[in-house]
């Protein structure tokens, strides 16, 4: 128990260490790592909690997807360098009073929602109660995924196809006038297309067409 | 154990959609060969379909899939016009240069979304159908890249759509949140009928179908998109899409919601009304005939959800025979369209046509047959079809809403007789090209004859449709 504490409040405190070094660093690249770090380490909160599938899921979308998306948006707009003027510059910036008032709604909904688990814990222990501590929630997803709502699964199949091809259809162009390398042209290339016996005349030189 | 055999028209049309793909792919210049099999598929699909046609009630996959004659027969008309879609639209994919593999395998999987969309029982399946059929038509709108007006398209439908998927999200959420459960039959059960907070829910998603079907509010983006897009996908949203909105939308309203009627018959009367009045209006000041044939969409789908608001099951099966009939119609003039052809490039405004009839008496003749119907003249199939509506309409003692549709009726009667005005009676322009692929010129003799000759065997596609009981 001690130990599940300590890795607990570890993995929480790297957490909100490093959502508060996402907004104060002035590197932008910095901000993204520190990002990844915060995913990472909710997830494995996550997993600490018994949700499994929930934490990997993260890890793949969004450390795997976002945060690397970000990354390259960062890098390739350059905006690297680009210092953190909010709370450097004299003058007033309208983003902390907005920022504020944001921060401030999501406060009070964090208090409504800790106090109605708080105060009316019936709600929770239903939720509890119908989750099977004996199969993992890989497990119990798998089986109403394949059985109940296989038909759902498929169809979601055919959907990410269909925006795949769109995709391609959308942007794919042919450019032509591009030179391109192919082994297989390169290796079949016989001695008679390449080399030609010319019979050189005097005074006359050789006409060469590349 | 689940009938299998009940659901393989999805399961062939999925693995055709796959196997085109890959074949395209590793087939170099293979888009015509992947175009004609892709129309092979379809046909095969219609085939299984029509397999299932004496299957009455049937449930799959814990009863969010349904199996039935209101879904086979829609099944059946979305299939069969998705293959006169493709079969005449070659020559125009050619000519514009945007025949490519992945055009028959976007209508194959916009097809595919529209038969789930038809089959659900589900809030769920009915909204991965609806996404797919949607994802796949963003795609094929703007489809023609080099084209600014397809690109703007596009991008409008998509923006447009995505807001209003929103909103029937959100609608679902409520009524999943009120009712307990996702499934059209568990949602009938556990309503309270007193509970006016499920109005919300039922209102968002009356949004977010009125939208796809573009009826008044939600009707912007058709005129635009309509124009934009390159003219096969354009006589594509003006059929399919529409067909499978309206299936939802009879389930949606009359499997879970039938008992709240007096809350959503007025919004459905109000749509109509306002679709009724604001296509015939608004068409009126056309030039371009993309942008026409959209606002007459708009008032003849205020005629198809006329009929969906009397509550009774003459109403429902009036809608889908006015939307059968409608669907032959759009067909036969959209081939017209497609013969308007001189040199390679396509002609599409109404002064194009004029004196039409001098040049090419056949096609004029037909032209002039399906406007008429549009119209609502009698002895067309069209007027047949605002018959049924206005009769069902008129039993349930609906007056306001019938007048106001036969004099929207007359309004857009104003705006087909001027084509037909221009075409027989203006001076002549240059001939347009006379030599057409086979498929056009069947398809428009097949619809002309249809459109000419319902009158003489009307109880064919009543007796189909009546076995469609609903409630």
């Amino acid at each position: 128990m001690i130990a599940h504490s300590i890795f607990f409040f570890a993995f929480a405190f790297i957490a909100i260490i490093s959502a508060i070094m996402v907004t104060v660093s002035k590197n932008t690249v910095h901000s993204v790592f520190f990002l990844i770090l915060d995913f990472i380490s909710i997830s494995c909160l996550f997993i600490m909690m018994g949700a499994e599938f929930l934490g990997m899921i993260m890890l793949i979308v969004y450390v795997g997807a976002v945060a690397v998306l970000f990354l390259f948006v960062v890098m390739m707009l350059n905006v690297a360098k680009q210092s953190n003027e909010w709370f450097k510059s004299s003058s007033r910036s309208s983003h902390i009073p907005i920022g504020l008032l944001v921060s401030i709604i999501i406060f009070f909904e964090l208090i409504i929602v800790i106090g109605g688990w708080k105060y009316k814990p019936e709600l929770v222990n239903n939720s509890i109660n119908s989750v099977s501590s004996e199969i993992t929630n890989t497990h119990s997803i798998g089986y109403v995924l394949y059985t109940d709502y296989i038909h759902l699964f498929q169809l979601s199949g055919m959907i990410l196809l269909v925006a795949m091809i769109g995709a391609i259809v959308l942007t794919f162009r042919k450019r032509s006038g591009i030179k391109r390398q192919s082994y297989f042209k390169q290796i079949s290339r016989e001695r008679s297309e390449g080399i030609e016996l010319v019979d050189v005349k005097k005074n006359k030189g050789v006409d060469i067409d590349v | 154990m689940i009938n299998i055999n009940l659901i393989f028209p999805e399961i062939f049309i999925s693995l055709s959609i796959m196997f085109l793909l890959i074949f395209g792919v590793y087939k170099k210049n293979s888009s015509k060969l992947v175009y004609s099999l892709s129309i092979i598929s379809l046909l095969i699909v219609l085939a299984l379909c029509f397999n299932l046609r004496t299957v009455t009630e049937v449930y799959l996959f814990n009863e969010s899939y349904q199996i039935g004659y209101l879904s086979t027969f829609m099944k059946i008309l979305v299939i069969l016009s998705g293959v006169f879609v493709m079969s005449v639209s070659l020559k125009y994919l050619k000519i514009n240069n945007i025949l490519k593999i992945e055009f028959p395998i976007l209508i194959l999987s916009s097809i595919l979304g529209m038969i789930v969309m038809i089959s659900s029982n589900d809030l769920i399946v009915f909204y991965m159908g609806l996404e797919l059929q949607s994802l796949s038509l963003y795609v094929l709108a703007s489809f023609n890249k080099d084209n600014i007006l397809s690109s703007e398209s596009g991008l409008k439908y998509f923006i447009l759509s995505a807001l209003s998927s929103g909103l029937l999200l959100y609608g679902c959420s409520l009524i999943y949140g009120f009712s307990g459960s996702t499934n059209f039959i568990q949602i009938s059960e556990n309503i309270d009928i007193n509970q006016y907070s499920l109005t919300f829910g039922i209102v968002f998603i009356l949004v977010g179908l009125a939208f796809k079907i573009s009826a008044v509010p939600f009707h912007m983006w058709a005129p635009d998109v309509y124009q934009g897009s390159p003219t096969p996908v354009t006589l594509f949203f003006a059929i399919l899409p529409k067909v499978a909105a309206l299936t939802v939308l009879i389930k949606i309203l009359y499997v879970p919601f039938l008992n709240l009627i007096e809350q959503w018959q007025m919004i459905v009367i109000f749509l109509s009304i306002a679709s009724m009045i604001f296509g015939a209006v608004a068409a009126i000041g056309q030039k371009n005939l993309k942008r026409l044939i959209a606002y007459s969409s708009i008032s003849h789908m205020g005629y198809t959800i006329a009929g969906l608001s009397t509550g009774t099951n003459e109403g429902i099966q009036s809608s889908i025979i006015y939307i059968s009939i409608y669907v032959v119609m759009n067909l036969g003039f959209f081939c017209c369209l497609l013969m308007l052809k001189r040199d390679g490039k396509y002609y599409e405004t109404v002064e194009d046509m004029s004196g039409l009839s001098k040049n090419h008496p056949m096609l004029s003749f037909s032209l002039l047959l399906i406007l008429f119907s549009l119209a609502g003249i009698p002895p067309l199939a069209g007027f047949f079809a605002k018959f049924y509506v206005f009769m069902a309409v008129i039993k349930s003692e609906m007056y306001f809403l019938a007048i106001t549709g036969l004099l929207s009726t007359v309004i857009a009667a104003f705006y087909y007789l001027r084509i037909i005005k221009i075409i027989y009676f203006d001076p002549e322009k240059e001939k347009f090209d006379t030599h057409h692929n086979i498929a056009l010129k069947v398809s428009l003799f097949i619809t002309t004859i249809f459109i000419l000759f319902y009158f003489i065997f009307p109880s064919k596609l009543i007796q189909i449709v009546s076995k469609i009981n609903v409630i």
